[in-house]
């Protein structure tokens, strides 16, 4: 491995975010970015995802950014030069219980105001969009033209291509295992044996996010927490859209090779660090989705697989720098990072570059429980975020 | 061999079904695997992005699959033949007759590599991109099940056992005779016996303390192997979890294939499938017939014989350089010489499926990486051997195919190399090897054995990538009857 001694950025962790703010450093004229990842490409949570985007949240902070994302992936193959098969296929929150029609009439009005394609759909008129699902289960469900999908097996490959292609050194294999402070900032890492001292550190770990604060004996306000999925046999397009039942905290969808695709998290489920899976998730998440979709009862299970989401007490992500230590940054507490990437990828990139913080960014700082100030989000299929509170 | 494959002591009672609209005949008893191989139909199914035929060869199970009754992705070697059954061949557009898809096998294969489907000249998000990938999804997903009739629920089993015996075959019973308490045997096999008693059928009297369950797979061990969840080869019928004090994994081992151009034909066979055709059902595997293996793989040709088979020979696997054929096995080049036979059997090099043994021990953070298997789980019989090692040629064929299901070729996997990629997680993301119904065994073993001949390294230098449960063993209707006979961790 040829690291370098001395380098102006270094982003810890080459999943979606690390690779994508790399990118967008590049693309402002940064031409001093060192990407190190403890692992394998696509290796962590942007290799086991369920590829599902939206802008859609109900909250202004989430929407605000969130829908900035989707802004993104809608020229991201162009800016990249490669394509990351973003699809806006369409996203249905599907609402079951009374409480969540009601959040969804919430969300709906934050859609209208943020301009966001929307649409508060009846069962009926969804069943028209959605004809396999049984539409007497469900109360209604909001309908999110440019939401969809992003295979994270092209966006991933797009990403490190875009880097290869600017020639920004990407180290899989590099685990970081030191960081240094000098005089209150952090001023550069190990790796192993090897110094790279570097004037801004950004810390894009995913679950490994809070090991690495650590190792700048500093904390931050998010855990990993293990969540299963699991992919079916290969099937003509039963189901078009993004999915995401919120009752039932269950997201799926079909990717082009006609294997659907998803997972369920479960209320109260203690969080492990191993990457195991379970013989308890894939049967909740399996009587989840034939209940709604009862054509999919004798498809047969391919393949299950844990991965983290990296929940803090919002389940928000962590934006921007540490409260506590100066040149460390954070982009973590991902629990829609695939959804939020290029968006947060973009906002941090201009933040470094320009010193000025954006305010869809500004409201998820690192020390906003701190300041008392959580973004909270009731149209989040995360349970993790309370469970780590 | 009058009449075909059929052997002197094949059943004479025959059961009509249709195949792909035609009405052709097996004989009772027979799976519908048997019945078409038996009806000399080597062609069961044919591949997703070459279109090229597969057939059944106990290792790569896309070719064992085809529609049975509107239901897709059956696995037609699991499957007891009933009279009227109506058989339709996957992956063909309109109809498997009239079959547009076929086209496909001109495509040069270069063009169709992993990858393919978000093209150079289509690189955004434009309406084009999304044309060409709603007509890619239809041709990738095979069958249409929108209409398909909603299948009962169908509740899960809860079984409580001291000990829980994987596999029928001599190692199980033994095992399981010699375990103290309750005990439970589960295999996929029909009866017990395995490979091995279907030849010298001796009937086994088994104690009141042992329960067997047949064509059921145990698919995954899970809480360092306290926890087992198992499923019928039958849809229809219930999954269960089996808490077991200890599990004793008699799994015996599986052939190989051969790492050379052509092992993707249909009449490229592993010894079980061969055997089963020709011990159970009365179907010789082929007319003339080659077996290639390591030393052991001699008892495979001695037996095959004393069922009325035709061997031709027994060579040593590392002779075999290539296997020839348009639609199916023509012959096989063996020291530069070409023998002519329709069937290749392959018995040797022999290893132990590791899945379950892998999710037993297996932990890690950033990685799930193979451990000890915990002190409860213990390997018996022809499992506790040692794997053999493949032979790859040192210059392979750039041909060959590592993993036909999702057909990739070596020479897809050698750019990859060239270009830098080695680890095998990298290399299977990229190319979708071991990603289809076999999930890695047997096709991540030969995957580590073409880089290795490629890179000079010794195979199994590092880890194959992670091995995960349930491998089409469940249907979700299966699954969701379970959903309430396990706990959420609290």
């Amino acid at each position: 491995m040829n690291l370098p001694k001395q380098t102006g950025i270094v982003i810890i962790g080459a999943g979606i975010q690390g690779l994508l703010l790399a990118a967008f450093l590049h693309e402002l004229g940064r031409r001093d970015v060192l990407v190190l990842d403890a692992g394998y490409w696509e290796g962590g949570a942007s290799g086991r995802n369920g590829t599902l985007v939206r802008g859609g949240f109900s909250s202004p902070e989430w929407a605000g950014l969130f829908q900035h994302s989707i802004d993104q992936w809608k020229t991201l193959s162009r800016r990249l030069g490669h394509n990351v098969m973003y699809t806006p296929r369409g996203y249905a929150i599907i609402a079951e219980s009374e409480q969540s029609v009601d959040m969804l009439r919430t969300a709906s009005k934050t859609h209208q105001s943020f301009s966001i394609p929307s649409t508060l759909m009846t069962p009926d008129a969804l069943s028209k969009k959605i004809p396999a699902l049984d539409a007497n289960r469900i109360s209604a469900a909001i309908y999110l033209d440019d939401g969809g999908t992003v295979p994270h097996h092209a966006v991933m490959k797009a990403a490190l291509r875009a880097c290869q292609d600017k020639a920004v050194p990407v180290h899989y294999g590099a685990a970081v295992t030191a960081v240094e402070r000098t005089d209150g900032r952090v001023s550069g890492v190990w790796v192993g044996d090897h110094h790279v001292k570097a004037e801004l550190t950004v810390v894009a770990a995913g679950g490994q996010s809070g090991d690495i604060a650590q190792m700048a004996s500093v904390e931050i306000e998010a855990s990993p927490f293990r969540i299963e999925a699991c992919a079916s046999e290969p099937v003509r397009p039963l189901i078009q859209q993004a999915i995401a039942l919120v009752d039932r905290m269950t997201y799926l969808h079909q990717t082009a090779r006609g294997e659907i695709v998803g997972g369920t998290e479960l209320r109260g489920e203690t969080a492990k660090r191993n990457l195991k899976s379970s013989e308890y998730v894939i049967p909740r998440y399996a009587r989840n989705v034939v209940e709604i979709f009862p054509q999919t009862h004798d498809l047969r299970i391919l393949r299950q697989w844990a991965g983290y989401l990296h929940p803090a007490p919002d389940g928000g992500p962590l934006l921007g720098p540490h409260p506590d230590v100066e040149s460390l940054w954070f982009t973590a507490g991902w629990t829609y990072g695939i959804a939020g990437g290029p968006g947060a990828a973009d906002l941090l990139s201009r933040a470094i570059v320009s010193g000025v913080t954006d305010t869809r960014m500004a409201c998820f700082s690192v020390d906003r429980f701190r300041r008392g100030k959580p973004c909270i989000e009731a149209s989040a299929v995360i349970d993790s975020a309370s469970s780590a509170a | 061999m009058p009449g075909g494959l059929r052997l002197a002591h094949a059943s004479d009672n025959k059961v009509g079904f249709r195949w792909n609209g035609s009405l052709l005949h097996g004989r009772k008893g027979d799976s519908i695997a048997a019945a078409l191989h038996g009806a000399g139909i080597k062609t069961l199914a044919h591949s997703r992005k070459f279109h090229a035929p597969r057939g059944l060869s106990g290792s790569f199970v896309a070719g064992q699959l085809a529609q049975v009754e509107g239901t897709p992705h059956v696995r037609l070697d699991q499957t007891w033949l009933r009279e009227g059954v109506n058989v339709v061949s996957q992956h063909s557009w309109p109809s498997p007759r009239f079959d547009v898809l076929s086209l496909s096998n001109l495509i040069p294969r270069k063009w169709l590599r992993a990858g393919f489907e978000n093209p150079r000249f289509i690189r955004d998000g434009t309406r084009l991109w999304h044309l060409w990938e709603k007509a890619l999804w239809h041709v990738a997903g095979e069958v249409d099940i929108s209409r398909n009739p909603h299948g009962k629920q169908v509740e899960g089993l809860r079984i409580d056992v001291d000990v829980l015996v994987i596999g029928g075959g001599p190692a199980g019973i033994a095992a399981a005779l010699a375990a103290k308490g309750n005990v439970l045997m589960v295999t996929r096999g029909r009866d017990l016996g395995g490979a091995v008693w279907e030849t010298h059928a001796k009937p086994v009297e088994l104690p009141k303390n042992i329960t067997v369950r047949t064509e059921h797979e145990v698919f995954g061990l899970f809480k360092n192997g306290r926890v087992a969840l198992s499923a019928p080869t039958a849809a229809d019928r219930p999954a269960a979890v089996i808490h077991a004090k200890s599990v004793v994994l008699a799994i015996g081992k599986r052939s190989m294939p051969p790492p050379v151009a052509g092992a993707d034909l249909p009449g490229v066979m592993d010894p079980h499938m061969a055997h089963h055709l020709a011990a159970r059902h009365g179907v010789a595997p082929g007319q003339n017939i080659l077996v290639v293996g390591t030393a052991q793989g001699r008892a495979v040709a001695r037996g095959l014989k004393a069922l009325g088979c035709n061997v031709v020979d027994f060579v040593d696997a590392a002779r075999l350089t290539k296997i020839t054929g348009r639609k199916c096995v023509e012959g096989a080049i063996i020291d530069g010489r070409t023998i002519r036979v329709d069937c290749i059997v392959h018995a040797g090099p022999y290893k132990t499926d590791p899945s379950l043994g892998f999710q037993a021990g297996a932990d890690g953070d950033l990685r799930l990486l193979a451990g000890d298997m915990p002190s409860n789980v213990t390997l018996s019989g022809f499992a506790t051997t040692p794997d053999e090692r493949i032979t790859v040629s040192q210059k392979p064929d750039r041909k060959a195919l590592v993993c036909p299901c999702m057909d990739v070729t070596a020479d897809e996997v050698f750019d990859l190399l060239d270009a830098g990629t080695t680890h095998l997680e990298e290399l299977k993301r990229l190319t979708t090897c071991g990603m289809g119904p076999c999930q890695g065994f047997p096709c991540w073993f030969t995957l580590d054995a073409f880089c290795a001949a490629h890179t000079g390294e010794q195979q199994e230098n590092q880890p194959l990538p992670t091995f995960r449960p349930p491998r089409r063993a469940l249907t979700f209707g299966q699954a969701a009857g379970l959903s309430d006979l396990t706990e959420v961790d609290k």
